[in-house]
């Protein structure tokens, strides 16, 4: 299934072929549709027609790709062994499984370790990978997890029950004597115990989610020595002794690191097509920072991959049937804007659905981006399990966004054409994403856009190393969050709630948000768990909490021999089925 | 005499060294953010503030100013500079590996940036056609005016992504080292041909030179011999303290050629405020400096007999207030 990701765009000529084909063929383009986004089964049923996602483009891409991959297959099955080089867009920074914060750790971490649950990128489905099977008592409280035996770390000790309990433990305390943190998503833990090839663990109230923190980077399982080794160690990707289908040979700081194969692994998730050892023999990955570099390197034939694209560069790229483009969107949170309730201007709610109206999400992917992207229906991406459509309150209205504004007391104009209300201009502020280096002509059209209903962004440029002050300055009204999550609704409700990171500063003001998020990470019912979820989607849509804009896309770019690359269902790229289709 | 002044003149130097450090710690604090602040703020996996706060005790972030700075100079006095806190890898390894990368590579370029300034002045003050002088005349303004990463591009799209003769991700060979070198180089020379051009010219114009003509010597022979002795004195003070200039050029150029040198490290640190990576460059680069100082004075005396240090000069305000060197630069230039 995992080997069946295909590149996204290539030959522009076959494209508009294809798209009559899959047309002609709408059954087989859905699939592939649901394959391409990773969207469930159950959610295309809930949501019905496809073309009810807005995702039409990107259903032909999908079925271009699939026809040129079949053209550029030139062998017969996938070969074992040789060198694939990736260029990532940034060097690894911290790889202490709990804190890595940043994307291309995530990454490097789920190629070299494993976790218990793997979750199906394509359908968000959980299934065995370390844990053979599970049970959960009825009262949600008690998960008693069967080990797979035989499986080892690649320093030669065993991955037993012994082992788990003590990860999950670790996952669960961190270590404040290391200034290691606890996991954000664990949830309370009452105790966890081993007995024969099981092991148990209590929880102190339900977690919903709790398998799916069990899937994530986070919760990777790592060796004795790793656990007992100090920060410093664990925050670089030597340090890390994991089972997975690769093992860190060398890092040089800021360059390069070399990944192998690991000999003798044999425990992928079984639902994986692909089983045993990986087939690539070694991976290199080196840290390209600059993208003309990134791009030329990879079309003089220097590398074989290659992370983030501009979106020039994309579609130029796409027309080479030499390179193929390759996308992923991740299982998790959209692209959103979180506003800040503590801003006098946006303490009237109408203020706040003017801004939620007044954005035309459509252009800004028409504007800025590919058919790689594509706008945000909701706070979570399609397949996130809870999923509502909300897109018709996301519709771009200006006359809806004035009609607000003018109900709010901003009916003045002033010279230079923006809202005031008793003389005072209606002025947000806001920090340019620095995680993101394409985020500020996305900040930009935004302000644009807005000033079109009347409203003055200020957009504010931030050091990297003072980002965390530049958020928190007091006067700053919306900040950007939103990412694929292993367990997405955990990790909103940290950010989200009074008792964790407060993002809306609403400090405890809207009691029925608090209720929700409690409400559904302890609902173990699904059904019942969907309900609350949708009342909390539309909740925090309605009261304009957040603004979603865009589903995050991964853009990736590999030589056309290139094959079996996939992602991680939080659309990080998994080398365990890649190969290279090369004499 | 001379050892008291070798003396006072090491003190001055460690003074210096000591001042920017504290200056540097100084600054390092009062300034907001770190990479620790980054980690629990960040906004795709934030820390609530109950976990936060074993995180900020274990890099004893909640202590009072003056007792972190104690905590930093006692381990830095037992020749420990802490481990980076955004990476957590030993400062002393991070620096170690730049600097062996960075000396190498601004070594290479120093020997390009010579060669280069060597030709080019050569040409701009002997060449027997006047549009030649006046086009090499040119060639400092205009490699001042390219900016390096351009340049490196451009080597990069010509030799490794076009020819292929050298791969753009080697970062080890010594094949690597070229093109990098090529482009620090070019970026470091227009200063050097320039005070070569200018100290050429200078002493081309020299009554010397027209005694020897009217010896009979030769064209080449006066030049060779005496106008590019007696010129180069200047140019050859400021080769010694571009080094300086290299590391700090090594950002950019370390960046397109994707080398983790000093530059690399110093440029990551202060981007995410990575306090003990900062400092540890900054002592490094200050002793690095205060030590060129120190030897270009000593040695004064040793190239040119008519410099001498005596009593009167001692009692001077300050031994580098000479003419004949540039002003001494930032210190913290290099961070």
């Amino acid at each position: 299934m995992n080997d069946d990701f295909r590149p996204a765009a290539q030959d522009a000529a076959s494209q508009r072929l294809e798209e009559a084909l899959a047309h002609a063929s709408s059954e087989d383009g859905r699939i592939r549709r649901r394959r391409m986004i990773g969207g469930g089964i159950a959610a295309v049923a809930v949501v019905g027609a496809a073309s009810a996602w807005g995702l039409a483009s990107r259903g032909g891409a999908d079925a271009t790709a699939s026809g040129s991959s079949t053209a550029g297959a030139t062998t017969g099955g996938p070969v074992s062994g040789g060198t694939l080089i990736y260029l990532d867009a940034e060097a690894s920074r911290s790889t202490q499984p709990q804190g890595a914060g940043t994307w291309q750790d995530s990454a490097y971490l789920e190629n070299i370790a494993d976790r218990l649950i793997w979750k199906d990128p394509a359908t968000g489905e959980l299934q065995p990978y370390i844990a053979e099977s599970w049970e959960i008592s009825s009262d949600g409280l008690t998960y008693t997890f069967t080990i797979r035996e035989g499986v080892t770390y690649s320093d030669g000790t065993s991955l037993d029950v012994a082992s788990v309990a003590r990860n999950l433990q670790w996952q669960a305390d961190g270590d404040d004597a290391k200034g290691i943190q606890p996991s954000t998503q664990w949830p309370q833990l009452e105790g966890i115990s081993t007995a024969g090839s099981t092991v148990t663990v209590t929880l102190l109230e339900p977690c919903a989610e709790f398998l799916d923190v069990l899937s994530g980077w986070a919760a990777v399982l790592v060796a004795d020595a790793t656990i007992e080794a100090p920060l410093e160690s664990q925050q670089q990707i030597t340090g890390i002794i994991g089972s997975g289908p690769f093992v860190v040979e060398s890092e040089k700081y800021g360059e390069k690191i070399v990944f192998v194969r690991r000999p003798g692994y044999d425990w992928a998730p079984p639902s994986l097509a692909h089983q045993g050892e990986a087939r690539l023999e070694r991976l290199e990955v080196h840290a390209v920072t600059d993208d003309t570099a990134r791009l030329g390197t990879l079309r003089s034939g220097q590398a074989d991959l290659i992370r983030y694209l501009q979106p020039a560069d994309e579609l130029q790229l796409a027309e080479d049937p030499a390179f193929q483009v390759l996308s992923a969107q991740g299982i998790g949170a959209t692209n959103h804007w979180q506003l800040r309730v503590s801003i006098p201007a946006l303490q009237d709610v109408r203020v706040r659905q003017a801004l939620q109206v007044g954005i035309d999400r459509a252009s800004l992917v028409s504007d800025l981006y590919t058919e790689n992207w594509a706008v945000a229906l909701s706070v979570v991406t399609e397949d996130t399990f809870g999923f509502v459509d909300l897109s018709s309150q996301l519709t771009h209205d200006p006359a809806k966004a004035a009609a607000l504004l003018d109900a709010a007391g901003y009916a003045d104009l002033d010279s230079e054409g923006y809202r005031s209300r008793d003389g005072e201009r209606l002025s947000l502020v806001t920090v340019i994403d620095v995680y993101d280096s394409t985020a500020k002509p996305l900040y930009q059209l935004v302000q644009a856009q807005l000033k079109e209903i009347g409203v003055e962004l200020t957009l504010r440029d931030a050091d990297y190393s003072q980002v965390s002050e530049a958020y928190a300055a007091p006067d700053v009204a919306t900040v950007r969050s939103g990412w694929p999550y292993p367990a997405t609704w955990a990790t909103l409700r940290t950010q989200w709630a009074a008792d964790g990171t407060d993002a809306f500063s609403l400090d405890g003001a809207d009691p029925t948000l608090d209720e929700l998020l409690a409400a559904q990470a302890v609902a173990t019912d699904p059904a019942e768990r969907s309900a609350l979820l949708a009342e909390l989607q539309q909740h925090a849509i309605e009261n304009a909490y957040v603004l979603p804009l865009l589903k995050d896309s991964q853009i990736f770019a590999a030589q056309s021999d290139v094959q079996g690359f996939s992602w991680s269902a939080e659309a990080r790229p998994l080398f365990y089925a890649t190969w290279l289709d090369r004499p | 005499m001379r050892s008291r002044y070798l003396i006072t003149r090491i003190l001055q130097a460690v003074l210096v060294v000591a001042i920017t450090y504290l200056l540097t710690y100084w600054v390092l604090f009062a300034l907001p953010g770190d990479p620790v602040a980054n980690r629990l703020d960040n906004p795709q996996n934030p820390i609530p503030p109950g976990q936060a706060k074993a995180i900020i005790e274990y890099y004893n972030l909640d202590q009072p100013a003056l007792l972190q700075f104690l905590i930093t100079v006692g381990r830095l006095a037992q020749g420990d500079l802490g481990y980076s806190l955004g990476t957590g890898r030993a400062v002393s390894d991070m620096v170690m590996q730049g600097l062996g990368s960075t000396l190498l590579l601004a070594l290479a370029a120093l020997v390009v940036a010579a060669v280069i300034a060597t030709g080019v002045g050569l040409l701009a003050v002997f060449a027997p056609w006047g549009p030649v002088r006046s086009l090499a005349r040119l060639v400092p303004s205009l490699s001042l005016a390219t900016p390096s990463f351009l340049i490196g591009l451009l080597l990069l799209q010509i030799f490794s992504y076009q020819l292929g003769w050298v791969s753009s991700l080697d970062t080890e060979s010594l094949t690597s080292l070229v093109l990098p070198a090529l482009t620090l180089g070019i970026a470091a020379s227009p200063s050097i041909t320039q005070v070569l051009i200018q100290g050429l010219t200078e002493a081309n114009g020299r009554p010397f030179v027209r005694v020897l003509r009217s010896r009979g010597l030769s064209h080449g022979a006066i030049a060779t011999r005496h106008v590019v002795r007696n010129g180069s004195i200047p140019a050859l003070t400021l080769l010694a303290l571009t080094i300086a200039d290299l590391i700090a050029g090594s950002v950019i150029v370390e960046s397109v050629f994707h080398r983790a040198g000093l530059g690399y490290v110093t440029e990551q640190a202060v981007r995410s405020q990575d306090g003990p990576i900062v400092l540890a460059v900054v002592l490094l680069v200050s002793s690095l400096y205060s030590l060129i100082n120190l030897a270009t004075d000593l040695l004064y005396p040793v190239i040119d007999p008519r410099i001498s240090i005596t009593e009167s000069r001692l009692g001077a305000s300050s031994p580098s207030s000479r003419s004949t060197r540039p002003a001494q630069p930032t210190l913290t230039e290099g961070a």
